[in-house]
């Protein structure tokens, strides 16, 4: 019995200045949780999110930057020979939000 | 006084228990064969009088690695150490993994036994069979579950069965000798009942639960008169099957058919927000449904967080690229978080509710993992030395018993056994191991286990 991760988990951000807080995830599939940070257009950090689900980005270098929750979905174990897995991926669950240096 | 359940064993006063073992029991006992099975009969004790606590144990199936969970050695060599970092707790001096920062908040509601090992075979049956049962043993010589032990000596409290297995039982995790989730001697009206499906899906169902299509209740009632009718023909000899076998069906009638039992299967009674905090999985599902069969009269609960470790996401860690192939990834992106999220939820969930206190629970798994990392990136089995823990009832949480050597390849002091965690689990419930005996095989008394609990768990 493989676990099958049903629904879709949802959480909404808001933007204080630079800080993104979460509110509560539902449909909360357990996986691991990560704020993936873009800047313009082009990833450069998914930070593992902490339990309080608030982030504040440290870089300043001018741009405009995206941020948007994740969560891990978990579809089988199968993993590329340097053991990542190839069809479970993170995926978004909120909507970004955007703030430009 | 010797008693099974709240059965006293008649004996001769000054009679102790150890010269009632040397001489084998029943006799001496003055039990004869009728009287022996009168007390099988009368062996489900009046669920009023039976003041023990309940249990919830969790079988962390596959194995986690405990250098890499509850048992780092940060300082070790890099091909020992492992890829994740320790924090601190809520306990000044205790660490563990950093994939279990809710866990972190509670230490002091857990109690760490860092010391575990055993020195035989290093198959998952193996590991499952010392832990389920206390005991090593092959088919020729079964021993019962410990839910199956508390289901024959103290009977169920409810229409709930005593011992329920969530959501499945152990199927293929490498070879064909027993798993330890069965009554064994003590008889299929002690089985336990096993789910069988996912308690997380949205078309979940319990099978053994739902009537068959073209029957109902009045079908299923009068194939249960009928089936009397047959019985009382032949019931000029009262036998211990006989007796066994209409416990088992009067169980199974009574789950098929009485709305209150179904209903505590039914996790749609729980709020959204509940079933999210428990996080939405099978692991996660299975252990809020612990909760409330626990709640609703069970005695003792499993959930095994795996039915197998071939194929899928599991602590099984070989990394060995086929069918074993779980690695870091796994720990780190799905069994870590979602253990993290389901144990701390149970705890809180049962705190809330004023049960802790009332339920022991405990967090097994077969052995630990080798200390050095195989040359794929993943660990192997180990029975050496790994890390269990326990919480709740007398339980003193906030503790490390034992520990291991600087990389975690063998106890450094206070080695602790198996038998002496299924004791402990027994003691925790409340269970006097010194004058509650069970019945063996052929029905002589024996004792529940033969080890001492662990003191440090309770003072």
């Amino acid at each position: 019995m493989d676990q099958k991760l049903e629904g879709t988990p949802k959480a909404t951000l808001q933007l204080a200045g630079r800080k993104v807080t979460s509110s509560e995830v539902t449909n909360h599939w357990g996986t691991r949780l990560q704020w993936k940070v873009s800047r313009d257009g082009r990833e450069i950090a998914a930070i593992g999110a902490g339990l309080d689900l608030a982030y504040e980005h440290p870089e300043t270098t001018p741009g405009k930057y995206e941020v948007v929750l994740q969560q891990f979905h978990y579809v089988n174990y199968k993993k590329d020979a340097a053991g990542k897995f190839t069809e479970s991926k993170y995926i978004n669950i909120s909507e970004p939000v955007s703030y430009t240096i | 006084m010797l008693h099974i359940g709240n059965e006293n064993l008649p004996l001769c006063s000054g009679v102790n228990r150890r010269s009632f073992l040397q001489a084998g029991a029943a006799a001496m006992a003055g039990l004869t064969l009728p009287n022996l099975i009168k007390l099988q009969a009368a062996g489900a004790v009046n669920e009023k009088k039976a003041k023990i606590r309940n249990c919830i144990t969790l079988f962390l199936v596959g194995s986690p690695g405990h250098l890499d969970t509850w048992d780092m050695k940060p300082d070790a060599p890099d091909d020992i150490r492992g890829k994740f970092r320790p924090i601190s707790t809520n306990v000044p001096g205790v660490h563990i993994c950093e994939h279990f920062p809710r866990m972190a908040k509670i230490m002091d509601k857990v109690a760490l036994i860092r010391s575990l090992h055993f020195n035989s075979g290093a198959s998952h049956e193996n590991g499952q069979r010392w832990m389920m049962t206390g005991h090593d043993f092959n088919s020729a010589n079964k021993q019962p579950h410990m839910g199956s032990v508390i289901s024959r000596v103290f009977g169920p409290k409810g229409d709930l069965p005593a011992s329920i297995v969530l959501p499945a039982g152990i199927g293929n995790t490498g070879t064909s000798t027993p798993h330890g989730q069965e009554s064994a001697y003590l008889g299929s009206a002690h089985q336990p009942f096993f789910l069988g499906s996912d308690p997380a899906r949205a078309d979940f169902k319990v099978a053994d639960l739902e009537t068959r299509a073209g029957q109902d209740e009045l079908r299923v009632d009068a194939r249960r008169t009928l089936l009397k009718e047959i019985d009382g023909l032949q019931r000029t000899v009262e036998t211990g099957s006989t007796l066994e076998r209409d416990t088992a069906y009067a169980r199974a009638f009574n789950l098929l058919t009485n709305p209150e039992t179904k209903k505590a299967f039914n996790l749609n009674e729980e709020p959204a927000k509940l079933r999210d905090r428990y996080g939405r999985n099978t692991f996660g599902q299975s252990c809020l449904m612990a909760r409330r069969l626990i709640e609703r009269g069970s005695r003792f609960v499993t959930v095994n967080q795996f039915d197998t470790v071939f194929g899928i996401s599991c602590w099984d860690m070989h990394a060995n690229g086929s069918s074993l192939n779980n690695t870091y990834a796994d720990y780190e992106h799905v069994l870590c978080p979602q253990f993290d999220l389901a144990f701390t939820a149970l705890l809180e969930d049962l705190q809330q509710r004023g049960l802790l206190e009332e339920t022991v629970i405990s967090v097994i798994s077969e052995f630990g993992r080798t200390p050095k990392i195989n040359p794929k990136g993943g660990r192997d089995h180990y029975p050496s030395a790994w890390t269990n823990f326990f919480a709740g009832g007398p339980i003193h949480g906030g503790r490390v018993i034992g520990s291991t050597d600087k990389i975690g390849a063998a106890p450094h002091d206070r080695p602790v056994t198996p038998p002496q965690v299924v004791a402990s689990i027994y003691q925790a419930m409340g269970i006097d191991l010194e004058t509650t005996m069970l019945p063996g095989p052929g029905g002589r008394p024996v004792r529940f286990i033969e080890a001492e609990p662990i003191r440090e768990l309770f003072s």
